[in-house]
């Protein structure tokens, strides 16, 4: 745990760094996929699908993504669902990702290959 | 051919300019100009249309189609297939997984365009487990602000100009409540959270607590600060186990980095919080018994004032707010009580989430500024209603708030106009209800879930709500009783004037809500035993049955076929609606769409069984007659041979009688033979069924026109006892434009009698119908078969609000038939001889929402256009010349049709029954059998004084079945058609026959609802149910 | 003080002896009886103890916290997450919240009535299953749904229930469903 907040100033200086490390350009993680992990998510197999994009970031050696988890994204019935961010800015949201082979199409067309995986795109 | 004015909107957004967008918008133009439609059709370039992944992509209006990844190669298919022949290229428009929704069609990206964030500002976004990610995004700055800049007061006058007011229901300003608590002298005092999300359906506090905990506790500080409180405590609920590990999980983080604890930030600011949970008591959602609750005892309400502010918890000053409201606290301290101000109406500011839930497309949490219209909610950002069923009502509020018929989704929702229509805005729970929620049921669950958690302490509600649940389950069992509506609505008064709290005065409301909006309901219920949704079970034995107009026994006749026992199945379906082999093909068989099967799969293909099974008949087995001399000497005239009047006489002749139809036309059927073609109807299975009625002792009198050749009064001088008006609704409406007066225009109905009835009708080339319902689109596909080159639909709302059933609407585009909707016609184009040149067209576009629920179709802005044609039929309505047929009796009418009780067809005239199309405006063939049949057991009750409907009475089929067996999910046969191409030209039967074995599995799909239920009906007793049973 | 909270099966009560449950209460009693209000955190913790609230706990609760019996059993009385019965080994809890209600959560349960054989609020026999009903556990978006010692299972189909009850005891509920 980081240091105690001492001052105002304190709390922005731990914004701006929280900022920088957040920042996706120019950093070695270029590309973050946050996985949607509130009740509704988890009850749809949420957790698997962060071990599905774990397992298949591995297998295709990527070191240029991160794994996040967060909270619900609104659109409960398309859970479970991921989010994929670029360092550009852009933004793409995948749904009913219930299995395996789904994350491996996007792991490999969108994350290898740059191109989105459409058939499992809900919005960008 | 001339083409309507379409638009190709091409992005031209960097990354689609980086992707080709150029010489795809260059490549369109020369493919428009080669095809010789450039004049009509507008090559747009825009900017950046969003999704640049997908690039190029194009836009084409009116139809709103997205098309994505276009390329060069893709244009001519484009342009021949979507703008020529009106056929969307799916290939380029990608689908959701699972569902057919189109991706790339704009609206289902509404659902995140329209929101505006501000309390799901991080949802969803960042970390939850990680504050370091909520203070990137100006997370713990307004509470830095305020312990800095800010004196207390000020931060009190901030909140209270901004207009924020408690998102918990009640929706009193915020600012105000903390002033009274600021206001009050207390060394102690409170702040509370209220994150039991009672409202059973409202799960938005669950998401930011689970989403964006920090939210929360940062709002919490900042009202400490402003009132003056060390400690806070969130009351959270424990069926939320995820909430309160991230929230527990949030507070420790926060306290570790001192935003919680001692001296916060080096300012001298002290202040603490602590999660006190829930233990499943919905009362403990009101501010005096959540207090109670977390002092550690039974969580009752008290009476107010002294309200928290002053005396709260432990009997300081207390401010309760709930998650949602603290959430909105940090941006509006940082941004200011004018931003936030600005979003909203004028009495509520800022936004709201609501959980949107229930039957709708896009289920889940949505953040919107207050008054968008309901609508804009259901169908923009939810999706509509899924499974093409029709929406009912919108219930917000939950127990507390009532429902929201689909004739108001034009209100503006905010919390006084919620309020006028006996909603509340409450916590935000959005529960989208369609036809298949029965609105007796429903407030029956609110009393039922009242009633379990009113804690007893005040008589009104302990004993009021009792009352109210038994008088609401007695009518949902088929027991309610004349006088019950107002019981419910006396009841409901009382115990909203005098229950102690919050939960009891509104313990009412969606009992008085649902009776204000949904009185008929309750009617069905209490007088007709009748769930029209098909779910107060104790009234019917299956919901198919149920939901059949005729009230056909369909597990029986269906399990019978699975057993191939055809005759018996086909007996079975002619007790009680003798039309089987002509409803086998043209029945919209609302029963598919209650199919319970249907919920678990697909549901059956009953309307096919049933087409099967009369192909099998092949001797016509006559019903049951009951030969009565009496009745035999007793003179009854049925007018008019289509469906009501058919099942009139068939129903009447099972009873001893021998009625005389009188018809109009040379042959029988009534729209049956004049307006349905022969493509969906062939006219020997049409023979037949009239020739079995025929056999029956029927005559059938042609040439006999109402009102011409005998008139009413003549029928009672020549001494008929009883009249029934089958006559249908045979008159074609106007379009009412000018030029629609001539040769070339022609009436809907008009038309296709000329064909079906005459043999011949004079048809164009080029020919627009105008109109969406069944009439246009048989006139339409006639038309083609006829010999018309194209044939366009003109329709002024969108092509889904189209009245016609979708699988008509389906053929007609697998035959070449282009719709165009949103198209409204303004005048009839001529050329100095009269001759048609074309319709001259306006665009529409969307309004607000009307009373159909619908949005209004309004004039665009797009300039008018011409849909060259040579013919133009009209099918936009039809209607009835009472006048002509009745006389001078003093029959009374509802608007342009005969006023007639439901149940028995009887008019304002004793001896004169209706129904059917007549009676109810242009229906369905199955709903003129019902009413022909009711009317028949009414006749013969006028006559006799008894009712003989022996028919009526429930009979258990000795089907094989084994009730414990899982279902396997299998798929529902398919429906065979013709080719396309073949049948375009031919008056042959689209649909073809299945073979034994598929008809047999199919009906095996039938998980046999009546199973075990029809012995305990019986058991009832024949007489008795006869006599009592008249639905 | 959400540690033993959330756990609402019968965790730990087949290997602990009633003494050592009994100490761990004790333990519980001593940390919280002097903070305001502790009532309802003790009994919820209890409860996650021993799975239910024997009336030997709530004696201790009682006399640990300086309070009558009587007010003690009244607050148990008023609040519906609290039991004085043995649970089975796996609680069910149907949503019947108005999401889960419109979407047929009625259904669900008339279903897994019929297939464990008892009532809400009772127990199987061979004490695997318990059978509650539930207000609303905030998915709304899944409905209808279940859950089962706190798992959340959604898009519950009624003809299909046994194969969400085969997941916990597949011996109870004989062949287990059939599935493709």
């Amino acid at each position: 745990m980081a240091d105690k907040i001492k001052s105002p100033a304190d709390l922005l200086a731990m914004a701006g760094k929280a900022k920088e490390d957040l920042d996706l350009r120019g950093g070695p993680k270029e590309i973050k996929v946050t996985v949607h992990m509130g009740t509704c998510g988890i009850a749809a197999g949420a957790r698997d699908v962060v071990v599905a994009f774990l397992s298949e970031i591995a297998d295709a050696k990527l070191s240029n993504v991160t794994i996040h988890q967060s909270g619900c994204a609104g659109l409960c019935e398309m859970e479970p669902m991921a989010t994929v961010s670029f360092a550009d800015g852009s933004v793409y949201h995948y749904g009913l990702l219930e299995n395996r082979d789904k994350v491996h199409a996007i792991v490999q067309s969108h994350l290898v290959g740059g191109k989105p995986a459409t058939e499992y795109l809900i919005a960008s | 051919m001339e083409k309507i004015s379409n638009q190709v909107l091409i992005c031209t957004g960097g990354g689609c300019i980086a992707s080709g967008a150029l010489e795809v918008s260059a490549a369109f133009s020369k493919e428009l100009a080669d095809m010789g439609i450039a004049q009509n059709t507008q090559v747009i370039e825009t900017g950046c249309l969003g999704p640049c992944a997908v690039g190029p992509v194009v836009l084409i209006y009116p139809d709103g189609v997205f098309y994505q990844n276009v390329h060069i190669e893709d244009v001519h298919e484009i342009c021949e297939e979507h703008l020529l022949k009106g056929r969307v290229v799916t290939r380029l428009v990608s689908h959701a997984p699972g569902t057919d929704r189109s991706v790339a069609e704009m609206e289902d990206v509404e659902f995140f365009n329209r929101q505006v964030k501000i309390v799901l500002r991080n949802s969803g976004i960042i970390d939850p487990l990680k504050i370091e990610e909520y203070v990137a995004r100006e997370g713990y700055q307004a509470l830095a602000k305020v312990l800095t800049e800010m004196k207390p007061e000020e931060v009190v006058s901030e909140v209270l100009r901004s207009g924020l007011r408690g998102r918990g229901g009640a929706g009193f300003p915020t600012g105000l409540k903390w002033k009274f608590a600021r206001q009050t002298e207390s060394d102690v005092k409170y702040i509370l959270c209220n994150a039991d999300d009672g409202d059973p359906g409202a799960f938005m506090d669950r998401s930011v607590l689970e989403g964006d905990p920090h939210s929360l506790i940062e709002g919490m500080a900042i009202g400490a600060y402003a009132i003056g409180a060390k400690q806070g405590f969130v009351y959270l609920r424990a069926e939320y186990p995820l909430a309160v590990e991230r929230l527990q999980y949030a507070i420790d983080q926060a306290r570790d980095l001192g935003l919680l604890g001692t001296d916060i930030m080096g300012t001298g600011f002290e202040f603490d919080l602590e999660i006190r949970m829930g233990s499943g008591a919905f009362v403990c959602g009101e501010e005096t018994a959540l207090m109670r609750s977390i002092e550690g005892g039974r969580g009752e309400p008290r009476p107010r004032p002294p309200f928290p502010a002053v005396k709260g918890l432990w009997d300081k000053p207390s401010v309760l707010n709930n998650v949602e409201t603290f959430a909105n606290i940090a941006p509006i301290i940082l941004k200011g009580a004018e931003w936030y101000a600005s979003t909203g109406t004028e009495k509520s500011k800022g936004t709201k989430v609501f959980a949107l839930g229930g039957a709708i497309q896009h289920a889940g949490l949505v953040e919107v500024p207050i008054g968008v219209q309901l609508g804009e909610i259901v169908y923009e950002i939810g999706g509509g209603v899924p499974n093409g069923k029709e929406l009912k009502a919108v219930q917000l509020g939950g127990p507390s708030g009532g429902c929201i018929p689909k004739t108001d989704l034009n209100v503006p929702v905010d919390y006084e106009t919620l309020q006028e229509l006996g909603a509340i805005m409450g916590s935000g729970g959005c529960i989208v209800m369609d036809d298949d929620s029965c609105m007796v049921d429903v407030a029956r669950y609110f009393l039922d879930f009242i009633q379990d958690e009113s804690c007893g302490k005040c008589p009104p509600c302990r004993v009021g709500t009792k009352r109210m649940l038994e008088i609401v389950t007695r009518i949902c069992n088929g027991e309610g009783r004349e006088g019950d509506i107002e019981a419910l609505e006396e009841l409901g008064t009382i115990i909203k004037d005098t229950a102690l709290c919050g939960l009891g005065q509104t313990a009412a409301n969606p009992v008085l809500s649902t009776i204000r909006h949904f009185r008929h309901e309750y009617e069905a219920h209490i007088k007709d035993h009748y769930c029209e949704a098909g779910v107060c079970s104790t009234m019917f034995t299956s919901k198919c049955t149920n939901a059949c107009p005729a009230n056909v026994n369909v597990p029986g006749f269906v399990s019978l076929i699975g057993e191939k026992r055809f005759d018996e199945a086909l007996t079975l379906h002619r007790e009680r609606n003798p039309l089987a082999s002509i409803c086998g093909r043209v029945c919209f068989h609302p029963c598919e769409s209650k199919c319970v099967r249907g919920g678990l799969d697909e549901p059956v293909a009953i309307r096919s069984l049933k087409r099967f099974m009369t192909e099998q008949e092949t001797e016509v087995r006559l019903p049951q007659v009951k030969v009565n001399t009496e009745n035999a000497a007793k003179k009854i005239a049925v007018v008019g041979s289509g469906p009501a009047g058919l099942s009139c006489a068939y129903f009447l002749a099972r009873l001893g009688y021998k009625p005389t139809v009188f018809e109009k036309e040379p042959s029988s059927g009534g729209m049956l033979v004049q307006a349905i073609p022969a493509y969906r109807l062939p006219r020997e299975e049409l023979g037949r069924e009239i020739s079995m009625i025929e056999s029956m002792g029927v005559t059938i009198k042609h040439g006999m026109t109402l009102g011409k050749d005998f008139t009413l009064q003549g029928l009672k001088d020549e001494g008929y006892e009883a009249v029934f008006l089958g006559v249908g609704a045979p008159a074609g409406v106007g379009m009412g434009i000018p030029g629609e007066r001539g040769a070339g225009v022609t009436e809907a109905l008009t038309f296709l009698r000329d064909y079906n009835v005459h043999g011949t009708a004079a048809v164009g080339t080029e020919v627009a119908v105008v109109g969406g319902g069944n009439s246009a689109i048989d006139a339409a596909r006639t038309a083609l078969r006829l010999g018309a080159e194209h044939v366009n639909i003109l329709y002024r709302r969108q092509r889904e609000q189209m009245p016609a059933w979708a699988e008509e609407i389906l053929a007609a585009d697998e035959e070449g038939i282009t719709v165009l909707p949103l198209t409204a016609p303004k005048q009839i184009l001529r050329d100095k001889d009269g001759k048609v040149l074309g319709v001259l067209c306006q665009k529409m576009a969307l309004g607000d929402y009307d009373r159909s629920g619908r949005r209004a179709p309004v004039a665009g802005r797009n300039p008018d256009f011409t849909v060259a044609c040579d013919q133009v039929i009209a099918a936009v309505g039809q209607s009835l010349d009472a006048k002509a047929l009745i006389g001078d009796l003093p029959v009374e009418m509802n608007r342009a049709w005969f006023k007639v009780d439901r149940a028995t067809g009887a008019t304002s005239v004793e001896w004169i029954f209706a129904g059917g199309d007549a009676a109810t405006g242009p229906a369905s063939v199955v709903e003129a059998v019902g009413a022909g049949e009711r009317a028949a057991v009414a006749i013969d009750q006028y006559l006799t004084g008894a009712n003989h409907a022996f028919w009526r009475r429930d009979v258990a089929v000795d089907v094989w079945f084994d009730p414990d067996a899982d279902p396997v999910t299998t798929a529902r046969a398919a429906v065979v058609c013709l080719d396309p191409e073949a049948r375009a030209c031919t008056f042959d039967e689209v649909e073809l026959s299945w073979n034994l074995d598929t008809a047999c599995a199919e009906a095996k799909r039938c998980l046999r609802c009546d199973y075990g239920k029809i012995p305990v009906a019986a058991a009832r007793g024949v007489g008795a149910e006869v006599q009592e049973e008249v639905k | 003080m959400t540690d033993d909270v959330g756990k609402t099966g019968c965790s730990g009560c087949e290997e602990a002896s009633e003494e050592e449950l009994l100490a761990r209460l004790d333990e519980v009693i001593e940390k919280y009886k002097e903070k305001p209000g502790a009532l309802i955190p003790v009994l919820q913790m209890a409860q996650g103890i021993f799975g239910y609230l024997p009336e030997v706990a709530l004696k201790k609760v009682a006399k640990g916290l300086g309070k009558p019996y009587s007010e003690v059993a009244g607050v148990v009385g008023f609040y519906s997450f609290f039991s004085t019965v043995p649970r089975g080994r796996n609680l069910i809890r149907v949503c019947l919240g108005t999401a889960c209600y419109v979407r047929g959560g009625m259904q669900v349960l008339e279903a897994l009535k019929k297939q464990l054989g008892i009532d809400v609020g009772e127990t199987t026999e061979d004490r695997e299953f318990s059978l509650e009903v539930a207000r609303c556990f905030g998915a709304c978006g899944l409905a209808p749904v279940i859950t089962i010692n706190d798992v959340v299972h959604h898009r519950v189909k009624p003809a299909r229930i046994n194969e969400v009850l085969a997941q916990y005891a597949p011996e109870a509920v004989g062949a287990g469903g059939r599935s493709e």
